[in-house]
């Protein structure tokens, strides 16, 4: 693949993963109060899955799953209110303090956004699995994904 | 109660299919519970006197867009048919089935999707309710008539039933429209009489969207092959379901139609054929299945001939025959079926002396054919004389035409049912028969012993289709069935017709049965079928052809015709070069970065260019004072360019040369569409109206969504429909590529 022979991009994307997630996550926490959201969080994390492909190191591979899990999380928070009378994507909000965090306002619009998120995860995954390039393993062997 | 067994219904499904893998017979019965809890309690409420159960779910309250339900009378009547018929006819098809039978899923799971489907028919009171169950009978029963899927022939009778009764549903949703802004109303319980031109074209398209799913002439091509199904099917969707379903809203909506001739025109010409054509069907005909099916053509005529007369008397005379037939034609049809596994054919020339070795079944026939003959004692008498009353109160040409059509209908109907039971249960070389099965006997015979019922008990049978027919015109509170009228004009009429028809079919059995005639018009309907199939992916193809820059080009010009009356009435006069000189900055660099884009030759420099304007444009978000915008432009790009360097694997580095001209249309639609969208934004933002939504935005994101940051309020919010729809849209997109490169992949595994 295209980095693969360079150690330093590979050894930079390596190293910039977690802190990707790190930011993605964050994105996806405090979307509701500063930029970022579920959209932006999911981009990150796709950024994160091209740039491991491309440097031919493990990427999640499921697509399928991961549009699934987002399509039924998101359908469900929009449709379980209905279950209780309140109208169709009805959100609630929730206000706890958990210990060490302090006071936390959090509310149903979260798990919509992790439904968000999972989708465009999972469609970037498709769009990789689409281009269907031959990716190579952490092995350096050619693993052919059609 | 109506949400409950409506959940009960689907929940059904789902362990009928669970059941249905244990073989059909456990599926069936796993199907049946749901019915029989409808069809008990719906008799219950029968029995007792309730107000109108209703049950509604708004969607979109202004637009009247929504499910909502309510079980009046006419629903109620038309539940305990379609459950307590239905309730039957599963236990009937555990006998039809052998116990190792294909389809142990398939086929419970799909009867009973279709009577969910009619239960939710028969209780809309909103017309969109009303349409969305009607397509849902029109598809459930495609299944269960297609359920033979290896034969051709049976596939091409499915669908042309499909067709038909789709393409009827698409003419009924033209009609509805009209009916409901007639109306000025959605709620069919609060439909009033409509008039004017608009009317009477509602009134046509209604009546022929009703033709389609009642097989009435020429739409009845689709029924005879129907047949094709398993008899239970035939027995539960042409005697109390699919073809009521016709009926059921020419009598539903008799109410806005009383004023419109129309209605009343199209309705005879429709009934009146049918009633004709289907009887001399059903005289042609040597399968005793499809003398049922053209018999019940002829039966669903006399129904439409009678309500679409519109008076008290006809409402009322056209329910009670919509009752009796519902009874007398399943009972029918299930002896059919019983002939048909026990002797192995169906065919009448065959057939014979069943009458000794099928009591039980030759006794129910007779009683549900002279049922449907018009014979007292019998429930189908007392309907049949109510509607030659409904057609002796008429005046004007409408009252000979209807007088003549039941005359004449019921002669013929009298015969083909006389030549029915002659040539299955007459005189003839002795057929062999297998033993009987109790499944299958009892459920025909409980049929055929309501009509003797049905005549004894005629007060109680008044009561149930009486209200029915008030809610459709409330003159028909004055009537009641009368067991024995006397020597009146419908009584004499009824004598004349069963002595005609005896004797029509007496001489009819007597005659060798011929060949058995081709439906016409089936080739008709299944060469149009044929066509359309053709011509779809022509058309398909010269549209989607499959050019990328054509493809772009298309929606470049869209754009253009879109932004091109802005042109004209832009207001640059208001417009400042800059907030900002650092705006100035960053415009410079996206323009650069644009323009190297256009020219340069390599891809990978063309991706990055486009890269470097994505950020510029995320730049003058910043400035503007948009980091939400700024952070998802920016991770886009991010995203775009790295998947484009992936891609680049297998391209050339260069692009492909393209010819001048190409490169001049690219070039003046690309001027173009900037300008036009650069003079759209500007018109925008010349013409504010009222005052911008943001601080009313802020404090409903804090307050409603309890967040700070309104953008993502509005997403996950104020505007969640919006996001859940693009996500959707995502999924999908998603799903189609996955679809495609697995095509791909099989491809390239065939290859190698």
């Amino acid at each position: 693949m295209i980095a693969t022979r360079s150690p330093i991009v590979r050894l930079a994307i390596q190293t910039a993963t977690p802190i990707a997630i790190v930011l993605g996550t964050y994105l996806l926490f405090a979307g509701h109060n500063r930029p970022g959201g579920g959209f932006a969080a999911g981009l990150v994390f796709g950024a994160v899955v091209v740039l491991r492909t491309i440097a031919g190191l493990q990427r999640p591979r499921h697509a399928d799953t991961l549009i699934a899990v987002g399509v039924v999380i998101a359908v469900a928070v929009a449709a379980l209110p209905v279950l209780w009378g309140d109208p169709f994507l009805d959100m609630k909000i929730v206000e706890t303090t958990v210990p060490l965090l302090g006071k936390i306002k959090t509310g149903s619009a979260l798990p919509f956004d992790i439904g968000v998120m999972a989708i465009v995860v999972g469609l970037i995954v498709a769009l990789l699995d689409g281009l269907s390039l031959p990716t190579v393993d952490d092995t350096g062997t050619e693993a052919g994904a059609a | 109660m109506l949400w409950t067994l409506l959940i009960a219904h689907l929940a059904g499904i789902v362990v009928a299919g669970v059941a249905g893998r244990r073989g059909i017979r456990a599926g069936l019965a796993a199907a049946a519970i749901a019915p029989a809890a409808t069809a008990t309690w719906a008799i219950s409420r029968l029995v007792g006197d309730a107000d109108p159960a209703t049950a509604e779910l708004v969607w979109v309250a202004g637009l009247d867009l929504g499910v909502s339900f309510r079980l009046d009378s006419m629903a109620l009547m038309m539940t305990t048919l379609v459950s307590g018929i239905g309730t039957l006819v599963f236990v009937y098809a555990i006998g039809y089935f052998s116990a190792g039978a294909d389809g142990g899923v398939r086929f419970p799971t799909a009867l009973l999707a279709f009577s969910t489907s009619m239960l939710g028919l028969v209780w809309a009171d909103s017309v969109w309710t009303l349409f969305i169950f009607w397509e849902f009978t029109s598809i459930t029963s495609f299944l269960l008539v297609g359920h033979k899927n290896t034969s051709a022939d049976v596939l091409r009778a499915a669908r042309r039933a499909l067709m038909i009764t789709g393409a009827g549903g698409l003419v009924l949703l033209a009609g509805l429209l009209l009916v409901a802004e007639a109306a000025g109303t959605t709620t069919i319980s609060e439909l009033g009489p409509i008039t004017g031109s608009s009317a009477s074209v509602a009134a046509i398209l209604v009546m022929v969207g009703a033709a389609t799913k009642s097989a009435q002439f020429p739409f009845h091509v689709w029924l005879p092959g129907a047949m094709a199904a398993p008899t239970p099917v035939s027995a539960y969707l042409h005697s109390a379901t699919m073809v009521k379903a016709g009926v059921l809203l020419v009598a539903v909506l008799s109410p806005a139609m009383i004023d419109v001739d129309a209605w009343l025109w199209t309705g005879l010409a429709f009934g009146v054929t049918s009633m004709l054509w289907g009887a001399i069907g059903a005289l042609r005909q040597r399968d005793a299945k499809l003398i049922l099916a053209w018999g019940t053509v002829s039966q669903l005529g006399l129904l439409v001939t009678v309500l679409s007369l519109g008076s008290g008397k006809a409402l009322f005379a056209g329910i009670s025959l919509l009752f009796a037939h519902a009874l007398f034609k399943a009972a029918l049809f299930l002896v059919v079926g019983e002939v048909d596994i026990r002797t192995g054919t169906r065919d009448i020339a065959e057939l014979g002396g069943l009458a000794r070795s099928m009591p039980i079944a030759a006794a129910v026939a007779a009683l549900a054919g002279l049922s449907m003959a018009g014979v007292p004692p019998l429930l189908g008498f007392m309907a049949k004389e109510a509607a030659i009353e409904a057609g002796l109160g008429l005046s004007g040409p409408e009252r000979w035409i209807a007088l003549g059509a039941i005359t004449g209908g019921s002669v013929l109907t009298v015969a083909y049912t006389l030549r029915f039971w002659i040539g299955t249960f007459g005189p003839g070389p002795a057929t062999e028969v297998a033993p009987r099965r109790l499944a299958m006997t009892a459920p025909a015979v409980l049929l055929a012993l309501a009509g003797v019922l049905g005549y004894v008990f005629a007060g109680q049978v008044t009561d149930i289709v009486g209200p029915a027919a008030v809610e459709a015109n409330e003159k028909a509170s004055v009537y009641e069935l009368i067991r024995w009228p006397g020597l009146k004009t419908a009584f004499v009429i009824s004598i004349g017709i069963v002595a005609a028809g005896t004797a029509l079919g007496w001489f009819l059995s007597a005659r060798p049965v011929g060949a058995a005639p081709r439906t016409v018009g089936a080739d008709a309907a299944d060469e149009t079928i044929e066509a359309t199939l053709r011509f779809a992916p022509d058309i398909t193809a010269r549209v989607q052809h499959g050019s990328l820059p054509v493809y772009l080009a298309t929606m470049i010009i869209a754009v253009i015709a879109a932004t091109m009356p802005f042109f004209a009435s832009a207001e640059i006069d208001h417009l400042v070069l800059w907030d900002r000189p650092l705006q100035a900055g960053l415009v410079a660099v996206t323009i650069v970065a644009a323009a190297t884009g256009a020219v340069v030759g390599s891809r990978l420099g063309a991706t990055l260019t486009l890269g470097a304007v994505g950020i510029g444009v995320s730049g003058i978000f910043v400035v503007h004072g948009a980091p939400d915008l700024a952070l998802t432009q920016l991770v886009v790009e991010t995203v775009i360019v790295v998947g484009f360097v992936l891609g680049f694997g297998s391209l050339a580095r260069e692009f492909p040369r393209s010819s001048e001209s190409w490169q001049t249309i690219r070039l003046v639609l690309s001027v173009i569409s900037g300008i036009g969208i650069m003079s759209a934004l500007a018109f925008a933002g010349s013409r504010p109206t009222g005052t911008a939504p943001i601080e009313a935005l802020t404090d409903e994101a804090v307050d409603v969504g309890g967040g700070k940051n309104v953008v993502n309020v509005i997403l996950t919010d104020i505007r969640a429909l919006d996001t859940l729809g693009e996500v959707v849209v995502l999924a999908t997109v998603a799903v189609g590529i996955l679809a495609l490169a697995r095509v791909r992949a099989d491809e390239v595994e065939a290859a190698s």
